[in-house]
């Protein structure tokens, strides 16, 4: 083991500091981008957990949020003209208002949920591939709808209770998980529930088109010959690729990218900060040692490398810290019901930037070696 | 090779303390011969930790220069003094100054890399000088779990490791009880005997004197006697 790690593993708590403040500042950009990258996960969750392979949105569309403002429903037969579609169908969502029947001193809760329309048969191209047959057998009944586990609170219900639709009686008959949402509140409901509560919407523009595929593993080569097929009509999307630009679109055009391209500049100045003046205070406590290296004739360069060596270890340290508390933030998150996520784009830049801040306190703290003169060593 | 390892003529320094300026050596002569304990003694202040600065090429005299091993030390650049120290001398202080993470073989093989010897080469050298200085038994002991005696040894160790040519002790037994300090003494009269070393002691301790085969008397940055106990190996 090289000296350098041997003393920062040794001497751990000379170096907690400075592991403190890379992992601290690492949480601070990763908890709020991750925050938000869930907020925008839970608007895309029926995306993301659809059995479909591919998406069509509108050939201006970058994203599910940016310029898709629909498509004319004559594009769902253009979609069969590919000899590998099997199904296609618009994923259809409302808007309703939602509204509880108050038992005894409970409060009455009233407010906006976002309805989305499931056809709730094995297979099909617009259920959730994680609903269970419980979920499903819940679906088929007329007025019967499904909420997230998280969602009951806000809406002031429990499982098989009633609520009211848009002025319309239905029944809460099952939670589901994993569809957790900051804001308005997902309720599932079938399409002949739907239906009843003149929430399916029948015109001729429709939002995105869910399609599947012979072989889902074919959905890149797919989506490209969908889009020479398209004469500028559509533009098709793999899951994948949809899910990672929305997440992105969310990102860039969110007023949030100031607020995380500042927390990135207040935690990078604190980490580069902290971590320098530890580093150049646990080298100081060892600037004897050092000073016998020289004596013995190594170099100063070399001493140099030990330093720049410790402090990407300090950064390798960091990162598993933050790497710890962040976990640690996203499952407390979780069981508060708040939807976290943390895709690779953001979580490399940041491990980049924390190894980054990390080379730069250990180039800041190399000019304190000055002080290790072996003469001073001599009495 | 003759068997003079260190001539310095007209060693001179001065150290600015505040708006006075203090001349700590005048121009003094030294020389060491290979195979002997040369102890330098003397009142603190005396000059003596200057003057092993200066013949060891840890810092640069005002005046004079040093031929160590045949080579002008000062005309040399910084660089190549710091490769000198590398390839040929060894250094004890009075605290032993070993990394408190490594264990003692670590002491000694760290050094020994620096010097360009292999990892396998580096560890059964490492060995073999640590039980050379009676570690055998406390090689994968830390700093730590050591006793003061045991880290002397372990520096010198380090100090003896790359075989060098000059090896010097500042203070070496001053931290030590008088029963570890004889056998820091010991081992380094050995190493003079058996590897040829020329060895400066720089001491305060009389008990030191019988293991000296020269011994240098300094005051007020001049060598004031100069007393060859018994003559260098021809």
């Amino acid at each position: 083991m090289s000296l350098a790690l041997s003393t920062l593993i040794y001497e751990w708590r000379r170096y907690l500091a400075a592991i403190i403040a890379l992992a601290v500042a690492g949480l601070l950009v990763l908890a709020m981008t991750g925050m938000f990258m869930g907020m925008s996960k839970s608007f895309t969750a029926t995306v993301d957990r659809s059995p479909a392979s591919i998406m069509i949105l509108p050939p201006e569309a970058q994203s599910l949020f940016s310029n898709n403002s629909g498509q004319p429903r004559r594009n769902i037969p253009k979609i069969y003209r590919h000899a590998d579609v099997l199904d296609v169908q618009a994923l259809n969502m409302n808007w309703a208002f939602w509204s509880n029947f108050p038992k005894d001193g409970q409060p009455a809760k009233g407010d906006g949920v976002r309805v989305v329309i499931v056809d709730p048969v094995h297979g099909a191209v617009t259920l959730p591939n994680d609903f269970s047959d419980d979920l499903i057998q819940a679906l088929q009944q007329p007025f019967s709808v499904i909420v997230d586990r998280s969602s009951l609170g806000k809406l002031g219900v429990q499982v098989s209770d009633p609520a009211k639709m848009n002025g319309i009686r239905v029944w809460v008959r099952a939670v589901c998980d994993g569809y957790a949402s900051m804001f308005n509140a997902s309720v599932f409901m079938s399409r002949q529930t739907a239906k009843l509560l003149h929430l399916l919407d029948d015109s001729q523009r429709v939002g995105p088109l869910v399609v599947k595929i012979k072989d889902p593993a074919q959905a890149q080569r797919v989506a490209a010959e969908l889009n020479g097929m398209s004469d500028g009509q559509y533009k098709a999307w793999s899951r994948e690729d949809l899910s990672d630009a929305s997440q992105k679109s969310m990102l860039k055009e969110g007023g949030i990218s100031v607020m995380i391209g500042f927390a990135v500049i207040v935690g990078a100045f604190i980490g580069v900060v902290i971590t320098w003046q530890t580093l150049q205070g646990a080298i100081l406590a060892n600037i004897k040692e050092f000073a016998s290296l020289r004596a013995l004739g190594v170099s100063m360069g070399s001493l140099r490398l030990i330093v720049m060596e410790l402090s990407l270890w300090v950064g390798a340290a960091g990162l598993l810290l933050t790497a710890l508390l962040t976990g640690a933030v996203w499952a407390l998150a979780k069981s508060f019901g708040v939807p976290m996520d943390f895709p690779l784009f953001v979580d490399l830049p940041v491990a980049i930037t924390l190894i980054g801040i990390a080379i730069l306190s250990g180039a800041l703290s190399l000019g304190i070696l000055k002080k290790s003169q072996p003469a001073d060593l001599l009495r | 090779m003759s068997s003079l390892a260190l001539d310095a003529k007209g060693l001179s320094k001065a150290y600015k303390i505040g708006k006075t300026r203090q001349q700590v050596l005048k121009n003094v002569d030294f020389s060491a011969y290979h195979g002997q304990v040369t102890m330098v003694m003397g009142p603190s202040g005396s000059g003596k930790s200057t003057l092993i600065a200066a013949l060891s090429g840890l810092m640069r005299p005002d005046e004079g220069d040093v031929q160590a091993l045949g080579e002008s030390l000062w005309n040399k650049s910084s660089r190549k003094v710091d490769k000198f120290r590398l390839d040929h001398c060894g250094f004890i202080f009075q605290g032993f100054n070993l990394f408190p993470s490594l264990d003692a073989t670590a002491q000694v093989v760290q050094i020994l890399r620096y010097c360009g010897v292999g990892k396998r080469e580096s560890h059964t050298r490492a060995t073999a000088v640590l039980e050379s200085v009676g570690l055998g038994a406390r090689l994968h002991q830390k700093p730590a779990e050591l006793s003061g005696g045991e880290k002397q040894r372990v520096a010198i160790a380090r100090a003896l490791a790359k075989s060098p040519a000059l090896i010097f002790a500042d203070e070496p037994t001053s931290a030590l009880d008088s029963v570890n300090g004889q056998v820091v003494i010991k081992l380094l009269h050995e190493a003079a005997k058996e590897r040829n070393a020329a060895i400066v002691v720089v001491t305060h301790d009389p008990r030191l004197e019988p293991h000296a085969d020269r011994i240098i008397h300094m005051e007020d940055g001049n060598i004031l006697s100069d007393h060859m106990i018994s003559a260098p190996p021809s």
